[in-house]
């Protein structure tokens, strides 16, 4: 026992550096977290304690930590994520003197989301094919949604499931604003022949396109670029009739024990120093701010046909839930 | 009921529904060595534990040179007790186990040692300090087990069974020494057995236990020639029970009839009627005038035994060396002799 | 009249030091002993905050330990104090007062506090300590204290870490979801068709997760424990040469992380896989991706759980005596006869017994379904993604637990049932003359049929699986490179001296801390309490016993989200902390510490500890000196196997991590999740190296028992 009193005591914090302290989840890849937590610890002096986490762990922690916070900021993952903390009035809204340099999409989600979260990236989904394998079974490459169901694709297509998987949702809400809501759900009815398994990550049907394990993938376009560079066989194509895209996010909690520390990290990211962190550590994200560097192997925003996203919208808790079971009726539950 | 080393006051135990042991009173005098003799499952090893303080009385004092111990934990208690397996920490040395009892009581390691070696020697075990248990013999170990008991100075020693482990030769020696040694140290000795031979060989007294009560205390002459019931006389040694007839009692002499024989033996409280009579088997005398066949004869070498069927059930009968031979099937008669026969006292039956 | 007593009783002033001298709180920045008595509230002592900062919540307990002072022995003052201090955690939260009718009661309060701190759990166990020591002086535990003490703790630690979370997460289940009742809630959620649906037995279809989890289970239990009965048959009952090395292969899946069986399997038998491009190549064949899905995730279960089934079984087979066989051979019966009909029939409560084992692991394993599931869904990965996933529900997440639950606990009692009746296996302790007889031939072609091939695969698929560590991109660049390790493990000399660079130091250093001060506690922990069961007998002790082998039935999924939602407030404000990881681990691994302590006490000869007890030792002395120095072969396992789990286990610890206490098992799903598979594997490697030096360290550390010759009970 006294054992664990010991150590109590032992593991209790270090005492604080002077300028405080920020406790940050991030969403990205570490490696890009790494940078970020580092740069701003030694532009600032302030003391970063940042984990990984994915998205749904980083919403569920904030969640469950509402009555008593501990994360101060939440760095990256999907507005609709943000939307749903806003939503529970998870967020602290706070505008930062440095928005004026944001580009649109960013300053749109800032204003939808009345000032509770700002984009400081985006990607768009794109579908993703793996070049030898469609070479070998002579399958043609897709150029858009409707050439998805093609026989010529039959098993050879990875989907993530909406029901845990953000991206999954993306693309679902995606189509439902390209059509609308019954052509879309007829159009996943067809695609369902198509579909060799329904992932329950998201990332994980680029994965599998990338070893081969499957054809195709329909996926975030910096994820897929990302293994490009590792040198996996994949490439992607937009599809024609328009896509979905992602605005990553960046909030301060409710609460947070160190606001003022979360401001400055808030004001910091949104520079272009902060946002070239990024394209250093090889992300592919859009950067949201005019004067950062763009990616060169990421088409600009503006050159894609995007489909008109309605974050608010679809972040919406019901609007989701709606959405969720009428694919559960009507694609998840169909016989393959 | 104050003055002894051990009293026990209304002392039972029971396990839930179960009763253990019959609340019970019991005094043990200081330089006495009294024996708790009963069947397994009498509980005589339970009223040990309960003096021990490995379990604790459900009802009842215990007092300890008149300190009440009832609710001390075992090692609060100045008591030490004899294992049946030894129960020798088979991790250490010889040494170490007679000291530890030393050293849990605050001695310091070196002056424990100094004595667990003397104690040795009181054993006659000098020199075995530092061997490991495991490479002592059965008779050694039990040596060991009693000095680590001894080296405590306890107001009372007990021992539960310790020479169950030991062939017959080495237990007839050690049960010799363990009353030597209490003697010649002036040892207040609480001993738990189920050989009467054993009791009877180092008791000042003997507590016969049945069923969880007391049936019978006494000195070992006591319990031998007075038994309070049959179960005591049997237990006490051979014993033929019969039925028999009292005739008349006059001046506490009772006439006792037992088929054609005559008895005039110590009523103890028994009036005309039937009764039980206990005789002992080398108390029956082969050519009397009561008739019975022989159904087995035994040759013993210092003895011979026949197993008589006779009107009042089999008898059995030893007769010492010398004595003409019967064999088996051939009709003897025989009868008592009435110093190895006594009557069990009616009240005291009862009382049971 | 006070009696009062020099010294006083320790537990007296562990609860003064508590209230008087130590930070009352968990401290929420730096921790310091000067700031006991200083201007911020919440880093002082109780005494102070009562007294300076106007935290009037405080007197009670300070006044019990007054009372107590004046009277150590007695009973009153000790409750009083403890139900002080638990009085004073519930009513003060973060927000105020915690209940409406409080703030009725005392007008509204303009201040909150933190968890409890070093002085909370001092002052909390001292009156623990002097409640119980009041209550031996009364007679119970038989007038002993020092059990009395190991029972109040081992009972207040189960109902804080075990109990409390359980129940918390129950109450979750009927969590009113926005236009329902509660009760539609909880009803909606428990007949939810995804958890029931039977759809797939008429069409080709998935099935509620409930029947797709109980198929596996049931599945891999039985693959597994045939395929451990087969090596367990060949290693006791076969002249098999290289049965040594069975064995130890036997033990490399206990000591790996997840993961890596199941990228074995796909780099083997994926669609990319090798057998599939060999197929393709020879015969034109096209095998598919069949590995996704339940097939993959038998397949990888059974690799994983034929060797817990395998150890089950080993002791089972063994445990047989020759002597039966022989009997029965005598008695004109073949070898097959034999065999059949007098050796299989008294392995049979063993077999279930190594069947139910392996259900109840498949049950709760997390990384192989998570990994190759694809569309297959079960519970544990169902109740991962009802918490992270984009439904966000823990509603649902609790009421799946609670299914999960249920069903464990279900085959737990079935265990403990068939155990209980084993009692028939001819294990005698008189040496048995014969030899263990020679499997009959068919039986011992048919056990090498199933057992070599499926042992050279197992080779095949962690070679492969570790291969990964060391080329440039898994499964596509096979340059062979140590580029991995440099990530994870660089080291770099500079000016202020080495620099652990490496990516995967920093969580290293986190896993191989918590896991090396969790082992012990969890060792010390469990020994005790199987001391107290098997060898004191008090009220309770049976609800005790359940209460501990509870733990072992809640799989790490239910556990790491019940924590979550139980020690993130108030009085216990634990997340983000070492020592939320540290209860994880102590608790769910405390059951084997128990089964490993209870198993060695059993051969252990109740008289010895009665012995020293007469000789004056106190319980302490006894269980120091006696009782641990005989252990330590159950000391030995009871550490290897709490350290071995906390460095591997990953469903718990998974929502427990934080930026400062990261675990390697997260550290590697994150880079599996990101296909960053190489430095994952890399990882993995170095942390089997790591264990296998660990289970040799503590061998070395706790030493040999020295019996001298007759040293033959077996551990």
């Amino acid at each position: 026992m006294t054992r664990l009193l010991l150590l109590l005591a032992l593991l209790a914090p270090l005492p604080a550096a002077a300028q405080g302290t920020l406790n940050m989840l991030c969403a990205p890849a570490a490696d890009w977290c790494e940078a970020i937590a580092a740069a701003f610890q030694r532009d600032t002096g302030v003391r970063v304690s940042m984990a990984r986490k994915s998205t749904g762990e980083i919403l569920a922690q904030v969640r469950a930590e509402a009555a008593n916070p501990r994360t101060d900021v939440w760095f990256g993952g999907s507005a609709e994520a943000h939307f749903t903390a806003a939503e529970q009035n998870l967020l602290q809204a706070y505008t930062s003197p440095n928005m004026a340099q944001l580009p649109p999409w960013a300053q749109r989600v800032h204003a939808q989301s009345q000032g509770r979260c700002v984009g400081v990236s985006s990607g768009a989904i794109a579908i993703v094919y793996n070049r030898e394998v469609l070479a070998r079974r002579n399958i043609p490459v897709p150029q858009s949604w409707a050439e998805l169901l093609l026989p010529a694709y039959r098993g050879e297509i990875q989907l993530p499931n909406p029901n845990s998987s953000g991206t999954a949702y993306t693309i679902i809400a995606g189509l439902v604003q390209l059509w609308d809501e019954d052509r879309a759900f007829a159009y996943l009815r067809q695609l369902h022949r198509n579909v060799n398994a329904y992932t329950r990550s998201g990332a994980a049907p680029v994965q599998a396109a990338a070893r081969g394990e499957t054809g195709l993938s329909v996926s975030f376009n910096m994820e897929t670029e990302s293994l490009v560079q590792q040198g996996f066989p994949l490439a992607m194509t937009y599809p024609t009739e328009g896509t979905s895209y992602e605005v990553a996010c960046l909030s301060i909690i409710r609460g947070a024990r160190n606001q003022a520390q979360a401001r400055r990290f808030y004001d910091w990211y949104l520079t272009p120093a902060a946002m070239d962190i990024g394209l250093a550590s090889n992300q592919y994200h859009v950067p949201a701010h005019v004067g950062a560097k763009a990616d060169p192997r990421i088409p600009d925003m503006t050159k894609l046909r995007l489909i008109d996203y309605d974050i608010a919208a679809y972040g919406d808790a019901a609007r989701r839930r709606q959405i969720l079971e009428r694919w559960d009726r009507e694609v998840g539950s169909q016989p393959r | 009921m104050s003055g002894g080393a051990l009293t026990l006051e209304g002392v039972g135990k029971r396990y839930g529904v179960v009763r253990a042991l019959k609340p019970l009173d019991l005094v043990v005098q200081p330089g006495t060595l009294v024996t708790l003799l009963g069947p397994s499952g009498c509980g005589k090893t339970t009223l040990l534990r309960l003096v021990a303080g490995l379990e604790t009385a459900t009802e009842g004092r215990i007092l300890l040179g008149g300190q009440d111990v009832t609710q001390l934990a075992a090692g609060e208690r100045n008591v030490s007790m004899v294992f049946q397996s030894y129960a020798l920490f088979p991790h250490l040395n010889v040494l170490d186990n007679v000291a530890y009892g030393l050293v849990s009581s605050g001695v310091k390691r070196a002056e424990a040692r100094l004595r667990a070696e003397a104690t040795l020697g009181t054993v006659g075990l000098a020199g075995y300090g530092a061997r490991l248990p495991s490479e002592l013999s059965g008779g050694q170990q039990q040596r060991v087990a009693v000095a680590r008991a001894l080296v405590l100075e306890p107001e009372l020693l007990l021992f539960d069974e310790p020479l169950s482990n030991l062939d017959t030769r080495l237990r007839r020696s050690m049960r010799e020494e363990i009353r030597a040694l209490q003697q010649r140290l002036g040892l207040t000795v609480l001993y738990v057995t189920h050989d009467q031979a054993e009791a009877m060989a180092i008791s000042d007294r003997i507590v016969v236990l049945r069923d969880g009560a007391i049936a019978q205390a006494g000195t070992p002459r006591e319990l031998y020639e007075q038994p309070a019931s049959v179960f005591v006389a049997g237990f006490m040694g051979e014993a033929n029970a019969v039925r028999a007839r009292v005739l008349a009692v006059a001046a506490g002499q009772a006439e006792v009839a037992l088929g054609a024989l005559r008895l005039t033996l110590p009523a103890r409280g028994c009036g005309p009627g039937e009764a039980d009579l206990v005789v002992r088997p080398e108390a029956i005398r082969l050519g009397g005038a009561e008739p019975a066949t022989v159904t087995r004869a035994t040759y013993m070498g210092s003895h011979a035994e026949y197993v008589l069927a006779t009107a009042h059930g089999p008898l059995l009968a030893m007769l010492p060396g010398g004595g003409e031979p019967h064999a088996a099937g051939s009709a003897v008669g025989f009868d008592i002799d009435p110093a190895g026969a006594v009557l069990i006292g009616q009240e005291k039956e009862e009382e049971r | 009249m006070p009696r009062l007593s020099w010294p006083p009783p320790w537990p007296l002033l562990l609860a003064a030091a508590g209230l008087l001298l130590l930070p009352w709180h968990y401290p929420q920045d730096g921790f310091a002993l000067v700031s006991v008595w200083g201007e911020d509230a919440d880093a002082t002592s109780a005494l102070a905050q009562a007294a300076r900062h106007g935290r009037f919540w405080f007197w009670p307990a300070l006044a019990a330990l007054a009372l107590c002072a004046a009277w150590p022995r007695a009973l009153a003052p000790a409750v009083l104090g403890l139900a002080a201090v638990l009085a004073q955690a519930l009513a003060v939260g973060v927000q105020g007062w915690s209940a409406p009718w409080l703030e009725a009661l005392f007008g509204a309060l303009d201040d909150r506090q933190f968890g409890i701190g070093l002085g909370g759990a001092c002052t909390t166990l001292g009156f623990l300590w002097l409640t119980t020591g009041a209550l031996a002086r009364r007679g119970a535990f038989r007038g002993d204290r020092f059990v009395a003490g190991g029972v109040g703790l081992l009972a207040l630690l189960i109902l804080l870490f075990t109990a409390w979370p359980v129940l918390r997460l129950l109450a979750e289940m009927a969590a009113p979801r926005e236009g329902f009742t509660a009760w539609a809630s909880l009803a909606e959620r428990l007949l939810d068709r995804k958890l029931l649906s039977l759809a797939c037995v008429v069409q080709p279809v998935g099935c509620g997760v409930l029947w797709n989890t109980l198929l596996l289970a049931a599945c891999s239990a039985t693959g597994a424990t045939l395929l451990g009965l087969c090596f367990a048959l060949l290693v006791t009952r076969t002249g098999l040469p290289g049965r040594r090395a069975l064995r130890m292969l036997t033990v490399l899946p206990l000591i790996t992380p997840p993961f890596v069986i199941g990228l074995g399997l796909i780099l083997l038998f994926g669609r990319a896989g090798l057998v599939n491009q060999a197929a393709e190549a020879l015969f034109g064949w096209e095998l598919g991706r069949w590995i996704y899905g339940f097939d993959g995730v038998f397949l990888a279960q059974v690799f994983a759980f034929t060797p817990t089934a395998f150890l089950v079984l080993i002791g089972v087979v063994e445990g047989i005596s020759p002597a039966m066989e022989e009997a029965a051979t005598m008695l004109r019966a073949t070898r097959m006869r034999a065999f059949t009909s007098v050796a299989l029939p008294l392995m049979l409560p063993g077999i279930a017994n190594a069947w139910l084992v392996a259900f109840v692991e498949s049950l709760t394993d997390f990384g192989n379904p998570v990994v190759l599931g694809g569309s297959f869904g079960v519970l544990s990965t169902e109740i991962f993604f009802a918490v992270v996933g984009a439904q966000q529900e823990f509603g649902r997440a609790a009421v799946l637990a609670s299914v999960m639950l249920v069903v464990a606990l279900g085959a737990f009692a079935l265990q403990r049932r068939v155990v209980a009746r084993r009692s028939y296996v001819s294990l005698t302790g008189k040496g048995d003359a014969g030899l263990p007889p020679q499997l009959p031939a068919p039986v011992r072609r048919a056990a090498m049929a199933v057992a070599l091939p499926w042992a050279g695969l197992t080779v095949i698929v962690y070679a492969m699986a570790l291969a990964g560590a060391f080329v440039k991109v898994w499964g596509r660049d096979w340059t062979p490179t140590l580029e991995h390790f440099r990530r994870a493990f660089a080291l770099e000399w500079s000016a202020g001296g080495l620099i652990f660079s490496g990516g995967a130091w920093h969580s290293l250093g986190t896993t191989l801390l918590l896991a090396g001060i969790a082992a012990p506690i969890t060792a010390a922990m469990g020994l005790l309490a199987a001391w107290l069961l098997a060898r004191q007998d008090f009220r309770g002790r049976t609800l005790l016993e359940f209460a501990l082998m509870l733990t072992f039935a809640v799989p790490g999924t239910v556990m790491g989200v019940a924590y979550i939602l139980t020690f993130n407030l108030p009085p216990l404000e634990l997340t983000g902390t070492a020592v939320i990881l540290l209860a994880c681990f102590v608790f769910r691994n405390l059951p084997v510490g128990v089964r490993s302590g209870l198993a060695a006490m059993s051969q252990l000869d109740r008289s010895l500890d009665e012995a020293a007890l007469t000789l004056r030792a106190s319980s302490f002395r006894v269980l120091r000196t006696v009782v641990l120095p005989l252990l330590k072969p159950a000391i030995v396992t009871a550490l290897v196997y709490a350290f071995v789990r906390a460095v591997t286990t990953v469903s718990a610890v998974i929502f427990l991590v934080s930026a400062e206490y990261e675990m390697a098992t997260v550290f590697i799903i994150n880079r599996v999740i990101n296909g960053d598979y190489g430095v994952a594997i890399a990882y993995c490697a170095v942390l089997i190296l790591l264990m296998v030096g660990a289970v040799g360290l503590i061998q070395l550390l706790v030493g040999q028992r020295r019996l001298g010759r007759r040293a033959a009970v077996p551990a």
